[in-house]
């Protein structure tokens, strides 16, 4: 039987044993021999979701275990109208959750998307791979019920203040060098189960997400003039490693979790079809201000390199007073997955790395174990290509070429990016009156109290 | 009547991991939708079974039998063989009898919800509570390989196997093929390449 509180699990009843999700698990976790129902090795399971879009193990009308359908769904926790495909390797269902939050009125539904999911999610109705609808993504939003239709790439642009501002104080004080990004949960993961001596050098930011959980709760609460109490925070995610992170004990800002509930592209994509909403045919229109208010800068997190990119614009404009839209900074591939370069930041020259997919961190931790890292800043997204290649992606037909899509949704955000009027996440006008009006100044006491939090204690309780 | 041997997909057990991705794929080239699983309209329906016995696991399909003891048997002759597409199932004739689904000796026939221009294939039933009225219901007809005809990029199971464990066979082809590695072989020029079929 499926765990419900385990993230990610493999159906013991429905595995055929093939193994081919464990080609794709960064860190080794799926345990079995060929031929027999694989298992989760939970303790090392970074909840990146690869090996459920690996899966192709599904249960079909002529099988044995098709009179368990109802049986299986129930094991699963999946909400009554839930029609999917039932694969053995897969993530845990929250639409039922979120559907009786948006029953609930006595609350205020608050939802955020992630950058990647607008670049994705057009797949789920049958368009073509990298066809953007960040529009149609709003107005969804909207239909299915969510009262303020807001979005993370706004509180990526207030990652992006926070996190130079640090990545600025750390390279004046020398501590904790190199810096290491926070926003990628399965990263973030990863280093607290296998590399937990390197934890110093994470950014003590909490991820995107989770920022924007704590502003609606907070600042977005105020806005709509209720107390956190009465906010449901909903997020849509590329990622099934989100699902762990919202449900972090230290992601509680206001003494409920930020995030009260975290669904993936697909599962949005089911209960719109569920409802009856045909994204392709709703009109475009906008996310709400404030928190919805968004640069090209934070746009491009969903694709690995974006974050680099976007904190680069930033740290440029303030240590040089040299407002780009582009940093020009150009990173060479070094080895596989691994891209550097240097740069001349607040005076002093600056080694950047950016590291794309989990498993090619290892030789650079290492370094930086030894003592030996001749870099300052790395930037590390979990899935090869990053947020738009999750685990909460639209799972790909066998023999569609996986790397196109994938390159697809990259270009499709850098598109988006070059089309925004704003593209550094500083001259975002809804981040500066954020600063201005409520938390003062990146790093002072209320970002503090927010936006950080420390990694590696009790929480990271794996199941 | 056709003259040449049919086509049929050979699956090759020692290369099979039983990973389902042909069944997966078949089913979608069955119905609309895009490139996701989540695009597709409907239930999945495959056209080939993954088999398992023990640590042996294979696909078994349709072998498009010159003598299709499924067309023989069709009361409603709506199996058929064609000139280049193997034995195909004229889906407005079935009526669901199973006569087929006995008589294939390979069970590579089904009875399934059949899917046609993205919509289930219905059929008209008498109302039992009104015996003046009729009502529709999707439709169970016979359902098996048809070499994704009409499919630009060939069968899609053949095309979606990571281990490359099917083959669109063509008899005539292997024939030829068989003969010339026979000839190589009796004049002492070498043995058979081998491995691919």
């Amino acid at each position: 039987m499926t765990d419900l509180h385990q993230i990610v699990s493999i159906d013991p009843k429905l595995c055929t044993g093939c193994r081919r999700c464990a080609e794709v698990c960064p860190v080794d976790a799926v345990i079995g021999e060929q031929n027999k129902a694989q298992t989760i090795d939970t303790s090392r399971c970074v909840m990146c979701g690869q090996c459920v879009l690996r899966c192709s193990a599904f249960l079909t009308p002529f099988d044995d275990q098709a009179e368990n359908i109802a049986q299986i769904r129930m094991e699963r926790g999946l909400p009554e109208d839930d029609r999917s495909i039932l694969f053995a390797a897969h993530f845990r269902n929250d639409c039922g959750k979120v559907a009786q939050m948006l029953a609930d009125k006595s609350k205020i539904s608050m939802v955020q998307c992630a950058p990647a999911v607008r670049a994705s999610i057009a797949e789920e109705f049958g368009l073509a791979p990298g066809t953007l609808t960040p529009g149609q993504l709003a107005a969804a939003l909207r239909r299915l019920g969510f009262d303020f239709v807001y979005d993370t790439i706004f509180a990526a642009d207030v990652t992006i203040m926070e996190e130079s501002s640090e990545l600025l104080e750390r390279l004046e004080s020398n501590e904790n060098m190199p810096m290491f990004t926070s926003c990628c949960p399965g990263w973030v993961n990863h280093l607290e189960t296998a590399w937990p001596d390197l934890l110093s050098h994470l950014s003590s930011c909490k991820s995107p997400q989770q920022m924007a959980g704590a502003l609606f709760k907070t600042y977005g609460a105020e806005i709509a003039g209720k107390s956190s109490g009465h906010i449901a925070s909903v997020s849509v995610m590329p990622c099934t490693a989100k699902k762990f992170e919202a449900g972090r004990p230290e992601m509680q800002t206001t003494g409920t979790p930020d995030v009260d509930a975290v669904i993936t592209v697909t599962e949005l994509a089911g209960m719109l079809k569920n409802k009856g909403i045909f994204l392709e045919q709703l009109p475009e229109e906008d996310f709400d201000t404030p928190l919805g208010l968004y640069s090209g800068a934070g746009t491009i997190f969903g694709a690995s390199g974006g974050v680099m990119e976007a904190a680069l614009r930033t740290a440029i404009a303030v240590t040089t007073g040299n407002e780009v839209s582009e940093s020009g900074v150009v990173f060479n591939k070094t080895d596989e997955g691994v891209f550097r370069a240097s740069m001349e930041v607040a005076g002093r020259k600056v080694q950047a790395v950016i590291v794309s997919g989990l498993a090619n961190a290892a030789k650079l931790l290492d370094e930086v174990r030894a003592g030996k890292a001749d870099f300052d800043f790395m930037e590390v997204m979990c899935c090869s290509g990053g947020c738009v290649a999750g685990g909460g992606q639209p799972k790909l037909l066998p023999g569609i070429d996986i790397e196109d899509a994938i390159l697809r949704r990259r270009q499709s955000l850098h598109n988006h990016d070059k089309e925004l009027p704003i593209r550094a996440s500083h001259r975002n006008p809804s981040v500066k009156a954020l600063y201005e009006n409520y938390l003062e100044k990146p790093l002072g006491h209320l970002s503090h109290k927010l936006l950080h939090t420390s990694y590696g204690n009790k929480s990271g309780g794996h199941e | 009547m056709p003259t040449r041997l049919s086509p049929f997909i050979l699956a090759t057990a020692a290369k099979c991991i039983g990973c389902r991705a042909c069944e997966l794929a078949c089913s979608a080239a069955h119905m609309q939708g895009g490139v996701s699983v989540g695009s597709l309209s409907g239930p999945l329906s495959p056209r080939l079974y993954l088999m398992r016995v023990g640590d042996i696991c294979v696909p078994v399909g349709c072998r498009h039998c010159e003598d299709a003891p499924c067309a023989a048997v069709c009361p409603n002759a709506a199996i058929y063989r064609t000139e280049n597409d193997g034995v195909q199932v004229d889906e407005n004739r079935c009526v669901g009898c199973k006569t087929c689904l006995m008589a294939c000796p390979m069970g590579a026939m089904e009875i399934a919800q059949i899917w046609k221009h993205g919509k289930p294939a219905m059929r008209r039933v008498v109302d039992p509570s009104n015996p003046e009225d009729l009502q529709f219901e999707p439709a169970l007809l016979a359902s098996k390989c048809d070499l994704c005809r009409g499919r630009e990029a060939g069968p899609a199971c053949v095309q979606a196997c990571p281990e490359k464990a099917l083959d669109l066979v063509d008899p005539v082809k292997i024939k030829k093929r068989r003969n010339l590695e026979a000839a190589l072989a009796l004049s002492g020029a070498g043995a058979r390449a081998g491995g691919e079929i």
